[in-house]
């Protein structure tokens, strides 16, 4: 176990040393201000349009730092060949991607938390008033999908030869899972046959993150959602990122360290 | 030799330097025109986003428009995958004619229909699922997307019409709806639906029937013209301007004018008999003694 939190604390040392955050978010902030600043109509009462680029702004770069950060994990640790004395610890290789995950998410979250913070000040500073259930679930639910995002990404940077196509592959998927994963079923109806099937079992298989996209309730304020179906959604969420970090290890179980 | 051929190539590259220099100033003189007539045409938004975007802007434009109907029904709205078919119109277009015509025939039914699996059940809880539309005075939480939509194309005239009905009514913002009013007619000067709408700021919020009446009159001369030229315009718009010109008549008891006008009205209404009913009312009105 100290292992594990040894690798998890080198990779959210990493995310701080690094300017990625940084930079999304005083882009992000900077964007939310910009637009906050623009009068509409002489009206202020209007806020909706803001929280949602704000919340857009916020999936887009905790994506984006999720996937980077975690594609060149272990990459980086091929490359500059620092595994092999990690793996001499002795480590095993499952721990070592337990470690890069928990360290990738905490990291995540705490981006997250810093993201989500300044949301509730420009909300609550035009609305006047912040529910905070809703806000809280928010944060949860995109954590859990970040969850799933780390562990794709990790399996990817074993499956694939660079960090940078698997970053790319990873986002095309996440971005078409997010985009049309719920309408999969639909899609397999209308198409009938062989097709329709192959495309039905996708919709199973899938991991469906577009769940964890609460952004349109926290948008037009339509309240918390029962915590026993977010409750549900982190169980599924954990059922995924362990299946992934499963496969992962089997695979890096497999993989030879000098190539 | 050597300081003779020195010489040379000094006079030959100051005769170079030279004619790059006459070279520059007859570009100056020819492209500055040009650069003037380009910088004429994108100075405004439209001429900027037009150089830009081409007419990819339309699309946006309808897309900006769409998602302001998304804002209207607290993001209960189809996505691509859902709209086959099962909604045409925009419910924010729908309301603002409904309400002016008269009829405010809902219809509940939405585009979700029973969950196929147990995976579409559960992701519905995490989506807005209930029809609803916004209210007090929350209305104005669609206006950010009509106003990027008008930046976007300002020849779509049902952004400014839509706009301006919710300003002038839910809103209570007569100015706001004439000073948008007028930027869609500038950019559309033979719109009579946006004259209609202006004439309906007038007459409804800015209690002001005189100035109606006339913005009313021109939007009918407008209509006709557009008829005249075989443009097609839409009868359901000549109806209404014309059921407001009676409105206005009446309001200032100009029998005379109302009498004409339902005239007029009642050779395109679709209840003619109600209309028939009004008219002889009026002339036995103007026929009695005073």
């Amino acid at each position: 176990m100290n292992n594990i939190f040894a690798v998890a604390g080198l990779v959210i040392k990493e995310l701080y040393r690094r300017k990625d955050f940084y930079v999304l978010f005083v882009l992000t902030a900077l964007i939310t201000l910009l637009l906050g600043s623009v009068n509409f109509f002489n009206d202020d009462r209007i806020i909706r349009y803001l929280k949602d680029v704000c919340l857009l702004l916020i999936w887009i770069s905790t994506l984006v730092i999720a996937v980077t950060t975690t594609a060149r994990q272990i990459p980086a640790e091929r490359e500059s060949r620092t595994i092999f004395p990690l793996l001499a610890k002795p480590m095993g290789r499952g721990e070592l991607i337990v470690g890069k995950f928990l360290g990738c998410w905490a990291a995540c979250g705490t981006a997250l938390i810093v993201f989500y913070f300044f949301f509730g000040i420009i909300s609550a500073s035009k609305e006047h008033t912040i529910s905070f259930a809703p806000y809280i679930q928010a944060i949860w639910l995109h954590w859990m999908c970040l969850g799933i995002v780390i562990a794709m990404v990790l399996l990817g940077s074993i499956v694939f030869a660079a960090p940078s196509s698997n970053a790319t592959i990873c986002l095309i998927v996440i971005v078409g899972i997010m985009f049309a994963g719920g309408h999969l079923n639909g899609i397999a109806t209308g198409m009938r046959g062989f097709g329709g099937g192959v495309v039905y079992a996708l919709y199973y298989v899938i991991p469906h993150l577009e769940w964890y996209d609460v952004r349109d309730l926290v948008v037009h304020n339509w309240g918390s959602i029962d915590w026993l179906i977010c409750g549900g959604a982190t169980i599924y969420a954990v059922a995924y990122v362990g299946f992934l970090l499963g496969v992962t290890w089997a695979v890096f179980k497999r993989k030879p360290m000098a190539s | 030799m050597g300081s003779v051929q020195a010489e040379t190539y000094g006079v030959m590259i100051r005769l170079v330097i030279l004619f790059f220099l006459v070279c520059c100033f007859t570009m100056a003189t020819i492209l500055d025109a040009q650069f003037s007539r380009l910088r004429a045409k994108t100075d405004t938004s439209e001429g900027m986003l037009t150089a830009i975007m081409g007419d990819s802007r339309r699309m946006f434009a309808n897309h900006f428009f769409a998602e302001a109907d998304a804002y209207f029904h607290s993001g209960f709205y189809p996505t691509i995958f859902d709209r086959q078919g099962n909604r045409e119109g925009s419910h924010l277009t729908e309301e603002a004619h409904e309400h002016e015509s008269g009829h405010d025939d809902h219809h509940e039914e939405t585009f979700l229909g029973p969950p196929r699996d147990w995976i579409e059940r559960f992701g519905r809880h995490f989506i807005p699922n209930v029809h609803t539309h916004l209210s007090n005075g929350n209305e104005g939480e669609i206006l950010p997307w009509l106003r990027i939509s008008a930046m976007l194309d300002p020849k779509r005239v049902d952004t400014y019409i839509t706009a301006s009905y919710w300003l002038r009514t839910s809103l209570q913002k007569p100015d706001e709806a004439e000073k948008f009013l007028r930027e869609g007619l500038r950019a559309n000067p033979d719109s009579y639906a946006i004259l209609l709408e202006l004439g309906r700021v007038y007459f409804y919020s800015k209690n002001d029937p005189r100035v109606a009446r006339n913005i009313f009159a021109l939007a009918r001369d407008k209509w006709l013209k557009q008829e005249a030229n075989g443009e097609k315009p839409e009868a359901a718009d000549y109806e209404e301007i014309l059921g407001e010109l009676v409105r206005v008549d009446r309001q200032q008891g100009d029998l005379k004018a109302v009498l004409a006008d339902l005239e007029q009205l009642v050779k395109v209404s679709h209840s003619p008999d109600t209309l028939q009913a009004e008219i002889r009312e009026v002339q036995q009105k103007l026929a009695a003694p005073k």
